[in-house]
């Protein structure tokens, strides 16, 4: 194998020297060419390598310098961590403490981000002027130091750091390659990710192994609207984007059509297939891949093409299909059986694109990692699946979104397929379970619709599920909240109702 | 309909919505001068906004939408 089929940075870094004059990314409208990118991106690397910090703070803002301080930081050899100046005060810097920032990059009015008691070196990007460009050189650096840590949502509300080191991410380059995707300089591609969630980083990398051209878009104002606009505006060819993003255009199905796009990339929540046949007229050429995969295996480790009919499913929601190449999982039952296929139970993967740990926190690790009989390592996913005979993974929910109610054991997601079933699919609905002080589990229902009368759906419930399953209340609201990831916010949800 | 006329029923709107009793819009008022004023919220208060003037906004009229005095000039065009 060749270098660059390997190394994900040797790759971008070629691409950058052969297309220099072509557009590398498009931000509100500017366009920067792979020479004005990797040139400032060179010089801000140049000056980390003669710094002695090695953990560098990154602000999430939607400039040029914060895609050009994230090349940086990878072809200095050092490790990055994203701040969002969104997030909470108190949240920053818990992840700046955690992961010992020790250098903070902020273009804007961001230096601020931290509170002065943190001792991290602040360098502002506005002023920065970029030595004439003169390559990249990549020194040699440990396969093991990471190139990113990403903070995940802990349970506990501390926020857990996912290291992934350049070895992870060169598996999953190798792997992602290998999915057979027809691209190269040609190619515009969409980023509308967070730049603290990891989809982002292959939205906005990948690309420029190609010498394609990224389109991010603004994370203001509103932004499944800016998808739209600049998928229709540029002609896109490529888009990874969260089903909310359908959900929410779906007012506009009637009057949107992308004949350029080739690839549909729908992530980092379920699919409802219902949902994207109803897309589908406005992607007439596009090819619909489902890619799965938790942070702690890099980015995505298993893919599923969607086909236009006889889409593999569970309770509506599109299988996620098989592992990347390298990658091999288990399906598992509560005692830590493997499980034949048509059996429900954990998902446990396996293989390079593993971390190794989290962040300085052995014992969350000890926890969310196993070694089978045969000294093979498996993270848990707490994601429950099935493998049907074809080997094909189809997701069935959270494990946490599976409840034991009167001794029965209840999927959330099958009454939440039934709702969405009687609306004919044209709207979203969610099961949440709500606590009860003596320790009793409640079944509230929240559907994404204006508040109607409940009668017909009540009846219609009745007439399909048991009655244990049947939902305690039933709530209405128009637009379901979402995090930072795209993910509908199930906290947020669970505080509306209960408030 | 006069502008002001326009802005108080948008301003009735925008606090039920966004639940904030001291909403005042102005014709220059952005979504980034409004607390809760998103991506989300947004699909709801144009909802709302067509069921209140009978009107229907085609995707590509939301997007350009810069600030509240295009809204007006929007909705008086479509109510003439």
């Amino acid at each position: 194998m060749k270098k660059n089929d390997a190394d994900m940075l040797a790759a971008i870094l070629q691409a950058s020297n052969r297309y220099a004059m072509r557009p590398a990314l498009v931000l509100d409208d500017r366009t920067y060419t792979y020479q004005e990118l990797f040139g400032l991106a060179g010089s801000i690397s140049e000056t980390l390598r003669n710094l002695k910090e090695d953990i560098i703070g990154i602000t999430a803002e939607n400039s040029m310098e914060t895609y050009a301080s994230i090349l940086a930081v990878l072809f200095s050899g050092k490790t990055y961590v994203m701040l969002h100046p969104d997030y909470p005060a108190e949240r920053n810097c818990r992840i700046a403490g955690q992961s010992g920032i020790g250098l903070l990059l902020y273009s804007g009015e961001n230096g601020d981000i931290l509170p002065a008691d943190i001792s991290a070196r602040r360098v502002s990007l506005s002023s920065y002027c970029p030595a004439s460009y003169s390559g990249i050189v990549v020194p040699d650096v440990d396969p093991d130091v990471p190139a990113y840590i990403i903070f995940t949502s802990g349970s506990t509300g501390e926020p857990k750091g996912v290291p992934i080191s350049r070895k992870n991410l060169d598996a999953f380059y190798r792997a992602y390659s290998a999915l057979g995707w027809e691209l190269d300089e040609n190619d515009r591609m969409l980023q509308m990710f967070e730049l603290t969630f990891d989809v982002s980083v292959v939205s906005f990398l990948y690309p420029l192994t190609l010498g394609a051209c990224v389109y991010a878009v603004p994370q203001k104002g509103m932004k499944y609207l800016n998808v739209l606009d600049i998928m229709e505006r540029h002609r896109l060819t490529f888009a990874a984007v969260a089903p909310s993003v359908l959900r929410l255009s779906r007012p506009y199905f009637g009057e949107i059509c992308f004949p350029d796009l080739r690839y549909l990339i729908v992530t980092a929540e379920a699919t409802d297939v219902n949902l994207l046949n109803e897309f589908r007229p406005c992607i007439p050429n596009a090819k619909v891949i489902n890619l799965y995969g938790p942070t702690e295996a890099t980015i995505y480790c298993t893919s599923y093409v969607i086909p236009a009919e006889g889409t593999k499913h569970h309770n509506g929601m599109a299988a996620i299909g098989k592992p990347f190449q390298g990658m091999d999982y288990m399906i598992v039952s509560p005692l830590g059986k493997q499980l034949p296929a048509g059996e429900t139970g954990e998902l446990w993967i396996s293989g390079p694109q593993l971390m190794s740990g989290y962040w300085c926190a052995p014992e969350k690790t000890a926890e969310c990692f196993v070694t089978d009989s045969s000294g093979r390592l498996y993270y848990r996913t707490g994601d429950l699946c099935l493998a049907d005979s074809d080997g094909d993974i189809i997701y069935c929910g959270r494990k946490d979104t599976q409840v034991k109610i009167q001794g029965f054991r209840i999927e959330l997601s099958e009454i939440e397929y039934h709702v969405k079933a009687f609306y004919g699919h044209t709207c979203n609905a969610l099961v949440l379970p709500i606590y009860t002080h003596d320790g009793n589990c409640e079944l509230h229902l929240v559907i994404e619709k204006d508040a109607e009368d409940t009668e017909n759906l009540e009846r219609y419930m009745q007439s399909h599920l048991p009655s244990y399953m049947l939902p305690r209340r039933i709530h209405f609201i128009h637009c379901f909240p979402q995090n930072n990831s795209n993910k509908t916010d199930r906290n947020q949800l669970l505080k509306y109702i209960t408030q | 309909m006069e502008t002001t006329e326009l802005l108080e029923i948008l301003n009735g709107i925008f606090r039920k919505v966004l639940k904030r009793d001291n909403i005042a819009l102005t014709e220059d008022t952005t979504a980034h001068d409004v607390d809760g004023w998103d991506s989300l919220t947004n699909m709801v208060l144009i909802s709302e906004i067509e069921n209140k003037f009978g009107v229907r906004f085609t995707f590509r009229e939301i997007v350009k939408l810069k600030n509240v005095g295009d809204l007006c000039h929007a909705i008086m065009n479509k109510t003439k």
